[in-house]
């Protein structure tokens, strides 16, 4: 309505400069026949002028309506709707220049900035529940779908080859979800003992699993726990996970020496496809008995893994990873860029989230890497401690950066397979760890 | 609020942890059974795969060299 009545009055502008003030009366009774009959009225053009001044994108940032609601439809502060709507925009024109200049993970933060910059648009409110990034919201993130799907694509993309010709490196990435359950111990700590937060235990939580590096978790996690905090958990997540490779390295270096760092590790035996086959069947079992909160989101991950390995559905599996997941990697990324409209995401919450987030993602490496020094006192194979900090999903970024630093030390040292077993044992333990999450506020 | 939050978080740590750990530790063990039940009972693919492999890329191998060496001839 709004709208039919905005494009008849730009349309109005237009035939008003053209003929320059003359028969604007006429004009309008013209159009106004095509138009609505009951609803307009005849206006003075200088009337028009000024109703179509009011509207405009400069007037709503200078003097914001005071009757503005927010996408939720609640009551927001003046500066939400200028200063800060402006101050986000310019956030994510940041967010781009880190997407587009310096490569960090932009499949998701360019999807996610842009969805941003259309949330913080006054007047025309596109994230709210008629605009179009609020009805991708509803449609995919409201209610865990995306995510899970996205997890379908996951687990279609992974190879648990390594994890299974080394399987005890899997508890490489559960020690790796200390970094969750640390953070949740530091966020409740800062809300109980501080004054400057006010985090309940589910707020802790979602805040926490950014500790987890899996993105899709976070955000399965965030909208079921705390969706007031989406925006902010979910540009943290993807933005420390785009970090990898400054946030690692300098932890890793400090908790080893340079023996540890050159450890070269047994080569890894064939594993058959059988094997490959019947590995996701079998964790998705063990989760069934152990663990059902935790089964949507390894339910979906093996489930992709699944119909790979079976190589009798090539079509599918091309499908999960290709057009499948780029298809809800645009619709998650506009989604939770309408989360960042000024008034939810300017507050001081998102920045102890931001603070709490690369903590937790940085006890989350400390915690690996200390399990593998800790698995080298038992005897076995030597683990090569750089491997350790795979543990943090992000897959393959932090297997890749273990393999990096690795090589800094010895040439020919070839972590990168060794490192994909803790990585990809990463993701199955922040599920489990999303699992126990969901189930203890059930 | 009353209860005392810290105290709430360091269960949800223990039994957080706990899970984890279990849950991968009974993996492990399932993978470690899983494949040597598989290793035993059906090795065939692996085995045929060894020796296929090798042969087939000789032969390739000596076909590429035969196509170059005639390509420069002529």
């Amino acid at each position: 309505m709004k709208i039919v009545i905005l494009k008849f009055l730009t349309l109005l502008m237009f035939f008003g400069a053209v003929n320059l003030y003359a028969n604007t009366q006429e004009t309008a009774t013209v159009e106004n026949s095509t138009y609505k009959e009951e609803t307009y009225k005849s206006k003075p053009f200088s009337e028009m002028m000024s109703g179509f001044l009011a509207s405009t994108g400069i007037n709503a940032f200078l003097n914001p309506d005071p009757n503005e609601m927010n996408a939720h439809g609640e009551w927001m502060s003046d500066f939400h709707k200028s200063w800060g709507r402006l101050i986000m925009i310019l956030v994510t024109f940041l967010l781009f220049y880190l997407a587009i200049k310096k490569g960090f993970e932009p499949l998701l933060l360019l999807p996610i900035a842009f969805g941003g910059l259309l949330a913080n648009i006054p007047v025309a409110n596109i994230a709210g529940e008629h605009g179009f990034l609020g009805v991708i919201y509803n449609m995919g993130l409201a209610n865990e779908m995306f995510p899970i799907i996205i997890f379908m694509g996951v687990g279609a993309m992974t190879d648990f080859g390594p994890l299974l010709s080394n399987p005890k490196t899997a508890l490489l990435g559960g020690a790796a979800q200390f970094g969750i359950f640390g953070t949740l111990v530091g966020a409740v700590a800062l809300s109980q003992y501080t004054d400057i937060f006010n985090f309940t235990i589910q707020q802790a939580s979602a805040i926490s699993i950014i500790g987890g590096a899996d993105g899709p978790t976070s955000i399965f996690i965030a909208t079921k726990l705390a969706p007031e905090l989406l925006g902010a958990i979910a540009v943290a997540s993807y933005s420390y996970m785009a970090m990898v490779p400054i946030i690692q390295p300098p932890i890793m270096k400090a908790l080893t020496n340079d023996a540890e760092r050159r450890i070269k590790m047994t080569t890894l035996r064939h594993v058959s496809r059988l094997e490959k086959l019947v590995f996701p069947i079998m964790v998705l079992s063990l989760a069934i008995l152990i663990l059902p909160e935790s089964t949507p989101l390894i339910g979906a991950f093996m489930f992709g893994n699944f119909l790979k390995e079976s190589g009798v559905v090539e079509r599918l599996n091309d499908t999960l990873q290709n057009s499948l997941i780029n298809t809800v990697t645009i619709f998650l990324g506009l989604g939770v860029g309408s989360k960042l409209a000024a008034d939810q995401f300017l507050v001081a919450d998102t920045l102890a989230i931001l603070a709490l987030g690369v903590v937790a993602f940085s006890v989350g490496t400390a915690a690996g890497v200390i399990m593998a020094k800790i698995m080298n006192l038992f005897p076995g194979n030597k683990i090569n401690p750089l491997i350790g900090s795979a543990g943090v999903s992000a897959v393959p970024m932090a297997a890749r950066v273990s393999n990096k630093v690795g090589m800094e030390y010895d040439r020919s040292n070839m972590l990168l397979m060794h490192a994909m077993g803790p990585n990809v044992a990463g993701v199955i333990g922040s599920a489990v760890a999303a699992g126990v999450l969901i189930s203890l506020f059930q | 609020m009353d209860t005392n939050l810290v105290l709430e978080g360091l269960k949800f740590m223990g039994l957080g942890m706990g899970t984890v750990f279990l849950f991968l530790i009974i993996m492990i063990a399932f993978m470690n059974i899983m494949s040597s039940v598989i290793h035993r009972f059906f090795p065939e693919p692996v085995v045929s795969e060894m020796e296929v492999q090798p042969k087939d890329n000789k032969k390739i191998i000596a076909a590429i060299t035969a196509a170059i060496s005639h390509h420069r001839q002529s």
